[in-house]
């Protein structure tokens, strides 16, 4: 029997397109908001209701915890990148000044495989007496054979990583849905399968104009303001409470709960704020090392709470990175300008992990290619494992393919924004790219660029654009959100969803006041507490899709029941022929009823609702091109400045147009798209892990020598939203966190080579590289 | 890091008596901005660690290591100075802009409002294998420069071996450009010696940068007066806008008069392991007549000598490009578009 369903006839499309669309939503869905809905407080920049915790220093992070009693832990962790446990010994820790509890992580004859692994861990009075013991610790480490190196790692004379079947590939709610899968290794290369449409060989053979070359990525370190961190207490033998730095507060939860045999509600996990993820804080451990286990363990040999804090020199080596890569791309058009194929056969590395693929961008932005195929390859090496992180994959597919592009356009005298025009089908892409065009004057601006180069400036300037792809991953069913309105007249919300920056306290309550008449400031927020029901792991650009929907359904509820009660007091036979306006009032022809005085009237203590939504319903105007989920477009657009007697590059300016579906919060999604935007000319133009191939040790885990952008480097972002309504869901929400991030180095490495005309084929773009592209290097 | 204690000495001369009675454990320390670091890092002895905190000295003593005034003919800044004072101070006159343009680059704002002209002057260098509790390095007793094959896009190009740091400090670049000395507390009282004298190459020894002995305190620094028609100017590269060290800078004076260079010093920063000299360069340009053909022409001077290493060649070319933005600002003539 089909599932009942309501028919909605809404305005749905993008700003300038909007049609009327019959949609099918599931029975008991409210109708969606639309093109046409008029909405008073959704869509409006509103300030973070929390804004002022965080401002005060009030707000309460892991790093922030004081219990009474607490414990700090510390871990020892392998000096060497490559070695077997041969002994060791955690009694002479347990002897030194405030030593409560000592563990053994690795046992004897175990092979560590990266330098910063897990060996053993302490729990002291002070943090200080902690890491003091940790000298106690005797292990007799037996050094092995290792590679760092990605391209040394490849070649068949080196050292094995993984002993055969060792290496498990490993997702995480940070990964896009939907992607990866098994392969096949042969020494450290692990091939993964490839995403193939057409003929790639046949394209090339047929195209006019070819281009080929290869280009690589650095290994960024996640650089999150706050470590990774966790708070275990344990308030019974099978009972704990769990404070977490998390993306994912079930899945640390879900952790716990696996590691201890505890059932789920005996496992309280807290995370009132956090100081940032981009991927890696999923579950309760870091992914190279052990946390959750650790602090758990400490804390039960030792009674007591124990918190464990990572310092930043464990942050970049053993809690996840963005891959490196080496992509060798191969792209053939006709010389009008239509691609013929896409090649990319790509290499990285996740360190002792996988996950090193580069995303969809030269598969699925260019949709015109008929011909298009990605390889990728994972390559082990002795370093910490890589893990999702922003955009997984994609900035560093989206520097090769777009730069590529560049450089087959200037080759052959193309206009390199007239070549993506040609060769983009999504009808918002297209939209944005021609909107970029006019806004930035890219024509102008090329032209001035050009005329300067012409006349051998010193500072030449350029400008490059490139796209992003991404998709709208709100999840069915997964996030149950409450909405309560007490007799008093209050209204709380509550969901056990995470707020890691991007603003969903926020939202929730913008949703909310919308529905019930009230104002932002009306509407307690509760969240951060698995106990206030299921919810998302904020990874794929999901939190707002998944969570927002589910908010107004549920406040959809609430305001039925009140309906149900105003028509009662208002002497009307159906709660139909009442309306709740935006001032909270109910009303019925000329009767109305103030929400004070109405909230009185709700049986027992408040009117409850708790709802989920359902699948993407509604039509979007182009899906992925290998699933289900709306494709959600972006660009950038970016200029640059380079200096050629020091080889220093600049952005002074970066559009950004990216559709969010509705805005919800404009003012935190221009902010998303910002730190988006930071993150990705950071990564352009500095970030890099740097390895000693001799010692197999990191040399830069600080943030002094690994480089992350700083006000003085942050261009002018000049941010545009497409909005495009999709009917997919009550709120009409998409993500958009990861893909403000995927087309900013790609575009600054095609203004770079624009300016100096000539690619730098490796980021992060730094002088050394830009004086070697310039001729400058002897 | 453990535990240290502080104190609190009267005076400059019992400041340098403590240090003498235990120098591995006893430390001068002025902001500490770098002293804290290497403590924090494991780098220094761990136990009974005494920082011997100059900002205790007061009366007459305290306020002339923080003065910045005449001295003789010239001008005198005391070792206690802070880089933000220098950047802003009136006193500098601007013929030393220079100086004042150096001090306003490095670091942060807030770390310019602690850090102070001495231990700018004494800091340790930054070279990552030097840093990293993790690595035994030449210059940390280990048996070679561990830069030597290994990362070395932040080394030394010139002077280098056997161990290829680049000294860290960007006032000594504009001071050696200035003809600064600096005024010293031993044990035979104070001496004065030229700020080229206060630094050594690695090869004389490789576990210090500076000359000076074992609790020697580096109490003043004096620049001589003014020439006529003296000018000044520092240019600095940095992978990031602030908060980042120099791939290399440079500090030039000279005077112009009669159409013609004069007395030209060039110094640089970050491409040595002391702030080097650019003899060649100077000796070209004295009695030239400044132009941007003859900056271009002479510029590659500037680091004759120079033996790049694997990943570090690029700070040749670098380096040339800011001697030239240098000469143009010094001599008035506009740096191209």
């Amino acid at each position: 029997m089909a599932e009942a369903v309501t028919v909605y006839t809404l305005r749905l499309g993008l700003e300038g397109a909007i049609k009327d669309v019959k949609i099918e939503a599931p029975a008991g869905e409210p109708r969606p908001w639309d093109a046409s809905a008029q909405l008073r407080v959704i869509g409006h920049d509103t300030a973070r209701v929390d804004g002022h915790l965080k401002v005060r220093g009030a707000a309460q992070y892991t790093h922030d915890v004081r219990l009474e009693g607490m414990l700090h832990a510390a871990v020892l962790r392998s000096p060497h990148p490559c070695c077997v446990v041969d002994s060791i010994d955690v009694e002479p820790a347990r002897r030194r000044p405030g030593v409560q509890a000592a563990i053994a992580v690795a046992k004897a004859g175990d092979r560590l495989l990266f330098a910063g692994q897990d060996v053993a861990a302490v729990a002291a009075r002070t943090r200080a007496e902690a890491r003091a013991a940790l000298a106690a610790i005797k292990v007799t480490y037996r050094p092995a054979p290792f590679v760092v190196d990605t391209a040394e790692a490849m070649s068949p004379s080196a050292p094995v990583v993984h002993a055969a079947g060792d290496a498990v590939t490993r997702r995480t709610e940070g990964d896009e849905p939907g992607e990866g899968s098994g392969g096949s290794d042969k020494g450290n290369v692990r091939t993964t399968p490839s995403m193939k449409k057409g003929d790639v060989q046949k394209g090339l053979r047929a195209a006019e104009l070819k281009h080929e070359a290869t280009y690589t990525t650095q290994c960024h370190t996640h650089s999150a303001l706050e470590t990774h961190s966790v708070v275990v207490r344990w308030e019974a033998k099978d009972k704990l409470t769990v404070w977490s730095s998390t993306q994912g507060i079930f899945s640390v939860r879900d952790e716990m709960v696996e590691i201890f045999d505890l059932k789920p509600r005996d496992v309280a996990v807290i995370t009132e704020f956090m100081g940032g993820g981009f991927g890696a804080k999923f579950g309760a451990s870091a992914p190279g090392s052990r946390l959750g286990w650790i602090a758990g363990e400490l804390a039960r040999q030792a009674k007591a709470p124990v918190s464990l804090l990572l310092d930043r020199h464990e942050e970049h080596v053993c809690t996840g990175n963005r891959p490196d890569s080496i992509q060798r791309v191969a792209i053939g058009a006709t010389k009008a300008g239509d691609l013929t194929a896409i090649h990319v056969v790509a290499h990285g590395s996740a360190g002792i992990a996988t996950g090193a693929g580069v995303g969809r961008n030269a598969f699925g932005i260019y949709s015109a290619c008929p011909n298009a195929r990605t390889e990728s390859h994972d390559v082990f090496a002795n370093t910490g494992p890589g893990t999702a992180f922003r955009a997984p994959g994609h900035p560093q597919g989206a520097f090769a393919v777009e730069l590529a592009l560049d450089e087959l356009a200037a080759k052959s005298g193309l206009d390199p924004l007239a070549l993506r025009l040609r060769n983009v089908t999504h009808p918002v892409r297209k939209r944005q790219l021609e909107l970029g065009r006019e806004r930035f004057q890219w024509a102008k601006r090329r032209a001035d660029a050009d005329a300067r180069r012409g006349r051998g400036a010193r500072v030449l300037h350029g400008v490059g654009v490139a796209c992003s792809i991404w998709g709208d991953y709100g999840r069915k069913g997964a996030a149950s959100v409450t909405v309560e309105v007490g007799r008093d007249g209050s209204v709380v919300v509550k969901n056990g969803v995470q707020d890691i920056g991007g603003g969903i306290t926020t939202v929730l309550a913008m949703v909310v006041a919308e529905v019930l008449g009230r104002s932002v400031a009306d509407v307690e927020v509760k969240l951060g507490r698995a106990e206030f029901g299921p919810s998302v792991g904020s990874g794929g650009s999901q939190t707002t899709s998944s969570v927002a929907p589910a908010a107004r359904n549920a406040a959809e509820q609430v305001k039925a029941q009140l309906l149900e009660i105003a028509a009662k007091a208002l002497d009307r036979k159906k709660a139909s022929e009442v309306t709740l306006g935006p001032d909270g009032a109910f009303k019925a022809a000329s009767k109305s009823i103030p929400w004070a005085d109405l909230c009185k009237k709700i049986p027992g203590e408040a009117a409850v609702a708790t709802a989920t939504r359902p699948g993407n319903y509604g039509t979007a105007p182009l899906n992925l091109p290998s699933g289900q989920s709306y494709e959600i477009a972006g660009c950038q657009f970016a200029a640059v400045e380079v200096d050629t007697w020091t080889g220093v590059v600049r952005v002074p300016e970066i559009l950004a147009i990216h559709d969010c579906g509705r805005a919800h919060n404009p003012l935190t999604t221009r902010s998303q798209i910002n730190g988006g935007v930071i993150l990705g000319v950071s990564y352009a133009l500095m970030e890099q892990r740097v390895m000693d191939r001799r010692s197999g040790r990191m040399l830069n885990p600080n943030l002094e020598s690994y480089k992350i952008a700083g006000a003085r480097d942050v261009p002018t972002i000049d941010v545009v939203l497409t909005e495009v309504f999709t009917g997919g869901n009550s709120t009409g929400a998409i993500g958009i966190g990861e893909p403000a991030t995927i087309p900013t180095a790609a575009a600054i490495a095609c203004a770079v080579r624009h300016a100096i005309g000539a690619p730098v084929r490796d980021l992060p773009l730094t002088p050394d590289r830009v004086l070697a592209a310039l001729g400058r290097v002897t | 890091m453990e535990p240290f204690a502080l104190i609190r000495p009267a005076n400059a001369e019992s400041a340098r008596l403590r240090v003498v009675g235990a120098p591995e454990q006893r430390h001068l320390r002025a902001a500490g901005v770098d002293l804290l670091d290497r403590l924090k890092e494991g780098l220094e002895a761990g136990k009974s660690v005494e920082l011997i905190e100059l900002k205790a000295i007061a009366g007459a003593e305290g306020q002339a290591l923080r003065a910045i005034g005449p001295a003789g003919d010239g001008l005198g800044l005391g070792a206690l100075v802070t880089l933000a004072t220098i950047a802003a101070s009136p006193a500098l006159p601007a013929p030393f802009a220079a100086l004042r343009e150096a001090a306003g680059s490095a670091a942060t704002p807030s770390v310019r409002n602690l850090a102070t002209l001495g231990g700018n002057l004494l800091q340790r260098p930054r070279c990552w294998y030097f840093r990293s509790r993790d690595q035994h390095c030449l210059k940390k007793g280990g048996p070679a420069c561990l830069a030597e094959g290994g990362e070395n896009k932040f080394h030394a190009i010139l002077g280098g071996g056997p161990c290829h740091i680049v000294h860290p400090s960007t006032l000594a670049v504009a001071l050696l450009a200035l003809g600064a000395e600096v005024t010293v507390l031993g044990a035979a009282g104070p001496r004065t010696l030229g700020i080229a004298e206060l630094f050594a190459l690695p090869r004389v020894d490789v576990r210090r940068e500076s000359t000076l002995d074992v609790g020697e305190l580096l109490t003043e620094v004096r620049l001589p007066a003014p020439r006529p028609g003296q000018r000044s100017t520092y240019e600095v590269a940095k992978e990031k806008r602030s908060h980042d060290w120099p791939l290399a800078e440079v500090a030039v004076s000279l005077v112009v008069d009669g159409g013609v260079i004069r007395e030209p010093r060039v110094a640089l920063g970050h491409v040595a392991p002391i702030p080097w000299r650019a003899t060649a360069l100077e000796e070209a340009l004295v009695g030239q007549r400044p132009s941007a053909e003859l900056f271009a022409d002479k510029a590659a001077l500037a680091t004759q000598g120079a033996r790049p290493m694997a990943q570090n060649a690029y700070k040749v070319p670098l380096a040339q490009g800011l001697v030239r933005a240098a000469l143009h600002r010094a001599c008035e003539i506009p740096i191209p578009e």
